[in-house]
């Protein structure tokens, strides 16, 4: 990375700043399935930071699609550790569908209605008309769909990022040194509209429950909030 | 009105014919009785109570077939939820055995229908075409139609309003609903139809009849004629609410009802907006020809009374669900619970122009309506400290449970596994924690790990722990593995304490980030 790139504002000219506000629609998927601890706890970073696209104060609930198959094979959502990525228990709606057909109805019913900050869907192949009908609901809800994948996808999907999360060995607990310390994943950007992808080493920032680049980690990117001169001022505060 | 249970039993292809004697039999005390009979057979003599031995010497074709007095009793159940057409309030009348009936509360409701004696003619010609023969009267008791309903010459029967003593006074003493003991006893005197006790003393009456059945005598007349009333217990509530329409011709398509939907929910709304009440369960029901009921039924999450949602939730829920069969030829949609509203809403079509809760709730209800009840769930903290039993997904309302403060702030998983799933582990100290487990058949190496964070077994619960075995300490650790995974490991037993039973065993209970 040149310094002369730091300078750019825009995150569509520079493809090294890691995206941190959501599109309406994006895919996450688990490189492989052991990673779909770390691909649900991004999503989730994914869902909550639409606050930084909305309203700066979201209440509205999210919504965590599931399907019967889903279940039996990767567990129930437990909201006491979704608590540490930054979601409340108030703001949790947990929607069980049985099949992946009526769970992406769900979501678009959830994303259309206004009513939610985003909703979360576990599909394995949703059809590219789904996707797009998903898209438009998202737009018209201002909320944030996220599409999550067992394992990676090549097909047609009107999502604008295409994310593959895959778990890092943690960081450094401060006060147990044989303890799992700071979550680590990475995430690597396969696709996305409107500029060449990329990858980032990510950990969570404590404070606030969200992922945050980590520094000096792997040097493959910049957090936008460490840029200089950033006019959003202090990315810290916004992280989310 | 009276029905025949023999005939409601009928409908199926093995149905005998009517001209040949045919008797539904029940074991009793002394063998096997005549329990029900067709025409044929009462032609040939033979009465219901009869000793089966005794009518197969009177009558050698006779045929037979065990009765089934529970299904006879559910059919003249759902007969009553199909009679909830005429009237909300329908009971299933048991009193007698053999003498089961309905019993409707017309009052004020048969101009609905032409008047009395077409709702008479109506009720029977529908019965007819489900090939359910059946008598019927009106009066002013139910006492009092009971006994004109079985006792009349006529098959329809009408005590005009205020005439009932002169109407029932010349039927047998049976149509009173006594217990054969008195029947006897008032015969023995020579008492044999109602009118004849209209003239006697009361007291004496009373007396005369030792115990309970002389009490029971004047109780019964007094409620034939309305001297005491005598309150229904219909099938059901009357729902408070409701809104109907009868259709021409039979529906059988789908189509029709959709096409007609929109009016009840209109007419329904008006009366819950009236009394300033929501919807918090609604059921259409559509009666068919054959004299039953189909019925689909969608609870919300919040009252509401704007025919749009409501149509909106019928429809998500499946209009196809109904069984229409051969047809039905009418409708109705109620209100089967109903609750104040709290809050004025606006428009329930558009979303984004009502309040939060309500859009949410509507929401709510749409999911339901589709996925099923309960598919929308929120979590809910509860008092206790195992994972699984501390956290419960209820069923969610517009706004968010209340959530006691969380105890602490150690590790929790974000997704799992409900019941723990077993794993081989390798530990370096019996009590210590895992250097290698293998679940679902991939054998993982333990890099970091920490623990273990001990949950003793609540003892003042009743209840299974893991594998339905007794409940026992557990002991948590966090792992992590060579690629970064962490899961939430525990033991279940506690070495040289809880040991007895079995050995302590590996579980692995949820995944981390």
């Amino acid at each position: 990375m040149t310094p002369a790139s730091l300078l750019h504002r825009s995150e569509a000219l520079n493809p090294a700043v890691f995206p941190r506000a959501a599109e309406p629609l994006e895919e996450v998927g688990a490189e492989a399935p052991g990673d779909v601890g770390a691909a649900l706890a991004f999503a989730l970073s994914r869902l909550v930071s639409a606050r930084l696209t909305s309203a700066p104060n979201e209440t509205r609930p999210v919504a965590l699609v599931t399907t019967a198959d889903w279940l039996a094979e990767r567990g129930r959502p437990f909201a006491g550790g979704m608590r540490d990525w930054g979601l409340g228990a108030d703001r949790l709606i947990w929607v069980r569908a049985r099949r992946e057909g009526e769970a992406l109805w769900a979501l678009e019913e959830v994303l259309k209605s206004g009513t939610a900050a985003g909703g979360l869907v576990v599909a394995a192949a949703p059809p590219f008309v789904t996707t797009r009908r998903l898209e438009f609901a998202a737009r018209e809800g201002q909320a944030v769909g996220i599409l999550l994948r067992a394992g990676p996808a090549g097909d047609l999907s009107a999502a604008r990022r295409r994310w593959r999360i895959a778990a890092r060995p943690s960081g450094l607990d401060a006060w147990d040194a044989d303890a799992p310390g700071t979550v680590r994943l990475r995430a690597e950007l396969l696709r996305r509209r409107d500029g060449p992808p990329g990858a980032w080493d990510l950990e969570q920032d404590d404070e606030t429950g969200g992922f945050r680049v980590a520094a000096g980690l792997a040097g493959h990117g910049v957090d936008e909030g460490e840029r200089p001169g950033d006019e959003r001022g202090d990315g810290r505060r916004a992280v989310a | 009105m009276k029905a025949n249970g023999q005939a409601m039993n009928g409908g199926t292809a093995d149905a005998p014919s009517p001209d040949a004697p045919f008797a539904l039999v029940e074991r009793g005390a002394r063998g096997l009785t005549l329990n029900a009979l067709n025409d044929a057979a009462r032609a040939l003599g033979l009465h219901r109570g009869q000793n089966h031995a005794d009518a197969c010497a009177i009558a050698p074709h006779l045929a037979s077939a065990p009765a089934e007095m529970e299904h006879d009793l559910e059919a003249l159940r759902r007969l009553a939820l199909w009679a909830e057409r005429f009237s909300p309030a329908v009971a299933v009348d048991t009193a007698l055995p053999a003498q089961e009936g309905l019993l409707l509360d017309m009052t004020g409701a048969a101009h609905l229908f032409g008047g009395e004696a077409e709702l008479l003619k109506d009720l029977r010609r529908r019965l007819a075409k489900a090939a359910i023969p059946a008598r019927a009267a009106i009066a002013d008791t139910p006492a009092g139609a009971w006994a004109l309903a079985r006792f009349s010459h006529d098959p329809e029967t009408i005590a005009p309003p205020g005439r009932l003593r002169e109407a029932i006074a010349g039927l047998p003493m049976e149509g009173l609903r006594l217990e054969s003991e008195a029947l006897v006893l008032l015969k023995r005197f020579g008492l044999k139809q109602i009118g004849d006790l209209y003239g006697l003393p009361r007291a004496g009456l009373a007396r005369r009849f030792r115990g309970a059945a002389g009490l029971r005598v004047v109780e019964r007349l007094d409620q034939a004629l309305g001297v005491v009333s005598e309150p229904l217990e219909p099938v059901r509530p009357a729902p408070l609410y409701r809104a109907g329409i009868v259709f021409a011709e039979p529906v059988t398509h789908v189509e029709g009802v959709a096409w007609r939907l929109p009016d009840l929910a209109r007419a329904l709304g008006q009366q819950l907006e009236r009394d300033g009440r929501g919807a918090r369960r609604l059921a259409l029901v559509g009666f068919r020809v054959d004299g039953r009921t189909t019925t689909i039924e969608v609870t919300l999450s919040a009252p509401a009374a704007t025919p749009d949602h409501m149509l909106r939730l019928l429809r998500e829920k499946g209009l196809e669900h109904l069984d229409l069969g051969f047809g039905i030829d009418a409708l109705m949609l109620c209100a089967r619970q109903a609750e104040p509203m709290s809050i004025r809403q606006g428009e329930m079509g558009d979303d984004r122009q009502m309040a939060q809760p309500q859009a949410l709730a509507a929401l709510i209800d749409r999911l339901e309506a589709r996925l099923g009840e309960g598919a929308v769930r929120r979590p809910q903290a509860r008092e206790s400290w195992i994972p699984e039993r501390g956290e419960a997904w209820v069923r969610a309302a517009p706004e968010a449970p209340s959530q006691p403060p969380a105890r602490d702030d150690r590790p929790r998983p974000i997704l799992l596994l409900d019941p723990p799933e077993p794993v081989e582990t390798l530990a370096e100290l019996p009590d210590g924690a895992p250097m290698r487990f293998t679940w679902r058949r991939a054998p993982r190496r333990v890099v970091k790990s920490q623990g273990p964070e001990r949950l003793g077994h609540e003892w003042w619960r009743s209840g299974p722990g893991v594998a339905n075995r007794p409940p026992r300490t557990r002991d948590y650790y966090r792992v992590e593995d060579e690629q970064g995974r962490r899961y939430w490991l525990f033991r279940e037993g506690l070495y040289g304490r809880e040991d007895a039973d079995h050995r302590p065993s590996w579980w692995l209970h949820g995944v981390f980030a």
